[in-house]
């Protein structure tokens, strides 16, 4: 890859009293690529993400993004470079209407940089990208309370939310997760549509089918480490992550 | 009717006290209390100031609300965050931030600063008035209190629901990690928090003390009553401790006019042993729902 290389893990490990919740794990991602993660329960997939994103200080090792150390920076100045992140649990500010969820990333100081300063009208711009990511503008989805809005739509405003700040990788925490075939059937063509644009995203996923349809690379989690990697049908085929992943002999989906 | 104007007035003074102590909880989690002795720290600035500098009283109360803002930031900047995520720490150390003012005010005999002891300490109203409302004879200085508290809650309101910053608080608030990888930093926030809140006790006090004397012991009572709205109303809720505020000024008057003065402490404890009994999370508090999110 060498020129490419958008996003850098070089050895990290961190470990919760005696567990190794991730263990000496290293990988890269090219700008405009979607990797998937996946991994059984507890593999340290969540942990990747948070040490990835500031959230938790890594024992050892050193992530870079665009060839800068970004170790050690909290998550607000991570989330400045360009580097965001979904929830697994949606976490949507439930007492806003949807589209002020957005002016939140909007104010930020990252989005006053890009965009030289004038933003002109914030409201029109967050319900903008509110449709762009399936809110019906007529329905007057975007006006409602985050709290009373259905599961789908929130995973929707959770992305949202991240591409508001116009970040150059988005980490998906399993945001299939609790959906219907129907609502992640919507969702799978705006993953496809942000790596048309250039985004570059890391998706933890258990909903492997789906995922398979998506990623250009899938790296297989077990045990807090690095079990394979590569296009998903090679590392299908590896017996190892059968074995971890879906358990001997399993059917595939 | 006298029940009905005082006990207005009574809570509106509560309101005051614990709004700024409500609004740094609410936005950073973090308990303030060196909140009273800001607060009288503030009324000894303003009189020193007035008294022994001979300054313009209004130009010596917005110095005193700046120096008490610019401590409130500093108290983050210096000890408190330092001991993010551990409250009791929290606590202890800006407890000990509010007992080094406070005792320091009665310090005596350095540099022949005499320390603020004794009952001489006044503050002149801001007008010099009685006015008669249905019936009842009030000050001028009870109505500054009632138009003083709204226009701070009304303020308030505006500054967290229609500007940037205040939104961000609003975030940081509602979740602090959702927040901050959406590039919001949380000590800055904090940081704002704590300087809003500190001024807010500088204002509270600025507008209560001139209905009696500036002493160094208010700071703990301040402190209390602080407490005691934040727990009844539900920590961090704003609503919450408007509420509060009203049922306690109106118990304690209610009380006072039944029962006598003495019983004004006791209204005040009760009510909170009352409240942890029966709805732990206060009236309007939000913890119980936490629990059951997770």
């Amino acid at each position: 890859m060498g020129e490419g290389i958008f996003l850098q893990v070089k050895g990290i490990t961190k470990s919760f009293g005696g567990v190794m919740a991730v263990k000496d794990m290293s990988f890269e991602i090219a700008r405009g690529e979607i990797l998937g993660v996946i991994g059984p329960n507890g593999s340290g997939k969540t942990t990747l993400v948070n040490l990835i994103t500031g959230f938790v200080k890594p024992d050892s090792g050193e992530v870079f993004f665009k060839h800068k150390k970004i170790t050690g920076l909290p998550p607000h100045k991570i989330a400045d470079l360009g580097v965001t992140r979904t929830f697994q649990i949606m976490r949507p500010y439930h007492s806003l209407p949807a589209f002020k969820n957005l002016i939140v990333p909007l104010n930020s100081p990252r989005i006053r940089r890009t965009r030289g300063g004038k933003l002109g009208d914030k409201d029109g711009v967050a319900i903008d990208i509110l449709e762009e990511i399936g809110f019906e503008r007529d329905a007057y989805v975007p006006y409602k309370i985050a709290s009373s809005l259905p599961l789908g739509y929130l995973k929707r405003l959770e992305l949202a939310r991240c591409l508001a700040l116009k970040p150059e990788v988005v980490i998906c925490d399993e945001i299939f997760s609790g959906l219907s075939m129907s609502e992640i059937s919507t969702m799978v063509p705006l993953i496809e549509k942000l790596q048309m644009e250039g985004m570059t995203i890391m998706m933890i996923e258990h909903r492997l089918r789906e995922l398979f349809r998506l990623v250009n690379r899938v790296m297989v989690m077990n045990f807090g480490e690095k079990l394979a990697e590569g296009v998903p049908e090679e590392v299908m085929e590896n017996k190892e992550v059968r074995e971890a992943y879906l358990g001997t002999e399993a059917a595939l989906c | 009717m006298n029940i009905l104007i005082y006990g207005t007035v009574n809570s509106i003074i509560f309101a005051l006290v614990a709004v700024g102590f409500t609004l740094v909880y609410g936005v950073s989690r973090l308990p303030n209390f060196a909140h009273g002795a800001l607060y009288v720290l503030v009324g000894f600035l303003t009189w020193s100031m007035v008294n022994d500098f001979k300054l313009f009283y209004p130009f010596a109360i917005l110095i005193s609300l700046g120096i008490s803002s610019l401590l409130g930031a500093l108290i983050y900047r210096l000890v408190l965050i330092r001991l993010r995520g551990l409250p009791t720490s929290e606590i202890i150390a800006s407890f000990a931030v509010g007992l080094i003012i406070l005792e320091g005010l009665r310090l005596q005999g350095i540099g022949g600063f005499k320390g603020f002891i004794g009952p001489f300490y006044v503050l002149p109203s801001f007008i010099d008035a009685k006015i008669k409302i249905a019936g009842v004879l009030i000050d001028a200085q009870r109505l500054i209190v009632m138009l003083g508290g709204l226009a701070v809650v009304v303020s308030i309101w505006l500054f967290t629901h229609h500007t940037k910053t205040g939104l961000s608080l609003r975030a940081i608030a509602q979740d602090e990690q959702a927040a901050m990888m959406l590039g919001i930093d949380s000590d800055r926030a904090a940081i704002i928090s704590l300087s809003i809140g500190s001024a807010l006790a500088g204002l509270a006090a600025v507008i209560i003390l001139p209905l009696g004397n500036v002493t160094a012991e208010a700071g703990y009572r301040i402190l209390i009553n602080a407490l005691a709205v934040c727990i009844i109303g539900g920590l961090g809720s704003w609503a919450g401790a408007v509420l509060a505020s009203f049922v306690l000024g109106f118990a304690m008057i209610i009380s006072t006019a039944l029962f006598g003065s003495v019983w004004e402490s006791v209204v005040l404890v009760g009510a909170i042993i009352l409240i942890l009994i029966f709805k732990p999370s206060g009236l309007l508090g939000k913890q119980k729902e936490l629990e059951e999110r997770v």
